[in-house]
């Protein structure tokens, strides 16, 4: 077999990679049909097909303005600004910068682990790394319009507020506790 | 039209006009993303509509009651926590899975916990962590971390209205 055989093949079976989630969730709704069906037959079966298909429709227009939202954040905020922001910033200062940038960026796990890595490898310390990766998680402005849009301001504004303390707290309680192991961290990321 | 999308729509045409007034085709591309991401969410989310479908018509408000439900104390939290661990995919996958079984009887302290352990300590993420942090960042984030979800649990359980 030639090499660019080989390599032609490797872009073939990536693309045809299978995405377990869909996969997984897609046997949970047919293992909850199979139950509908067994305690209200084809009747009951139908009725949760209707209400998830009525349930979807009546957010709809919420969430066509959170996937805009979500484009518009990726095209004002890219990655590079915030990877040029944090790499310049360090001590208490840094930490309550890093929660503004991951508040900021957008994107999924595949996007801002390989932007905290490469500050790991630059020389970022400890508080700064785990306050952008909780704010990522728990402030981010493109999780929350989903957020607002499918579990309703109210379970939304409560759940911000009591989560709203945690990024910071955290950066700096880590800075403050394990601050001077980041050297040995360090040594195990790739 | 509820508040919420009204909130929403306003903000996306306050970020549209900032947008456009780079004038270098920012709107445009936003459009294309937002489109795009849309095409790639679309076949999980139906699934997971279908799922909050059959939750509403299988009518498990006894079952989450009894296991997650307001006064279920610690343990709700605990399950919450372990529910909110083990949830695959996305936001738009996971939060109108937890949105129907808040409306199904869980309790205010429970849905917290399982929004805030599935943010934090979700393990798809921790798979994604791993490799570009190393072991010993992820397993002091997560300790650091655990103790989160069952704080805000135990304080949102606590609120007179839960």
């Amino acid at each position: 077999m030639t090499p660019a055989r080989s390599t032609t093949r490797i872009t073939f079976m990536r693309r045809r990679k299978i995405d377990w989630t869909t996969v997984f969730l897609s046997l949970v709704a047919l293992g909850l049909a199979v139950v509908a069906w067994v305690r209200g037959g084809s009747a009951l079966a139908l009725t949760g097909l209707k209400s998830g298909g009525e349930t979807l429709l009546s957010v709809t227009p919420l969430l066509l303005a959170a996937f805009l939202i979500a484009g518009l954040t990726q095209v004002l905020v890219s990655r590079q600004m915030v990877e040029r922001w944090l790499s310049a910033s360090a001590g208490w200062r840094g930490i309550l910068l890093a929660c503004v940038g991951g508040a900021l960026i957008p994107g999924g796990p595949y996007v801002y682990y390989p932007i905290a890595g490469s500050l790991l490898k630059s020389g970022a310390g400890l508080g700064v790394l785990i306050a952008f990766v909780s704010a990522k998680n728990l402030w981010s402005v493109t999780r929350l319009p989903y957020e607002f849009a499918l579990l309703g301001p109210k379970l939304t504004l409560l759940r911000f507020s009591f989560t709203f303390i945690i990024p910071p707290l955290l950066g700096f309680g880590a800075e403050a506790l394990f601050g001077r192991l980041i050297d040995r961290i360090r040594e195990t990321a790739p | 039209m509820t508040s919420a999308t009204l909130i929403l729509i306003v903000l996306a045409l306050a970020l549209l006009s900032f947008a456009y007034r780079r004038q270098d085709g920012s709107h445009r591309r936003a459009f294309v993303i937002g489109w795009s991401t849309m095409r790639r969410t679309l076949p999980l989310l139906i699934v997971a509509f279908i799922i909050v479908g059959y939750v509403n018509a299988l009518e498990p408000q006894a079952l989450v009651r009894s296991w997650i439900g307001p006064g279920t104390g610690l343990k709700g939290v605990f399950i919450g926590i372990a529910a909110g661990l083990l949830l695959p995919g996305g936001p738009y996958v996971v939060f109108p899975l937890i949105g129907s079984i808040y409306r199904s009887g869980a309790g205010l302290g429970p849905t917290l916990a399982m929004i805030t352990s599935w943010s934090t300590l979700a393990l798809l993420s921790v798979s994604f962590e791993l490799p570009f942090m190393g072991w010993r960042f992820s397993l002091l984030r997560l300790s650091l971390g655990l103790g989160m979800p069952i704080l805000i649990g135990l304080l949102a359980s606590a609120l007179p209205s839960a």
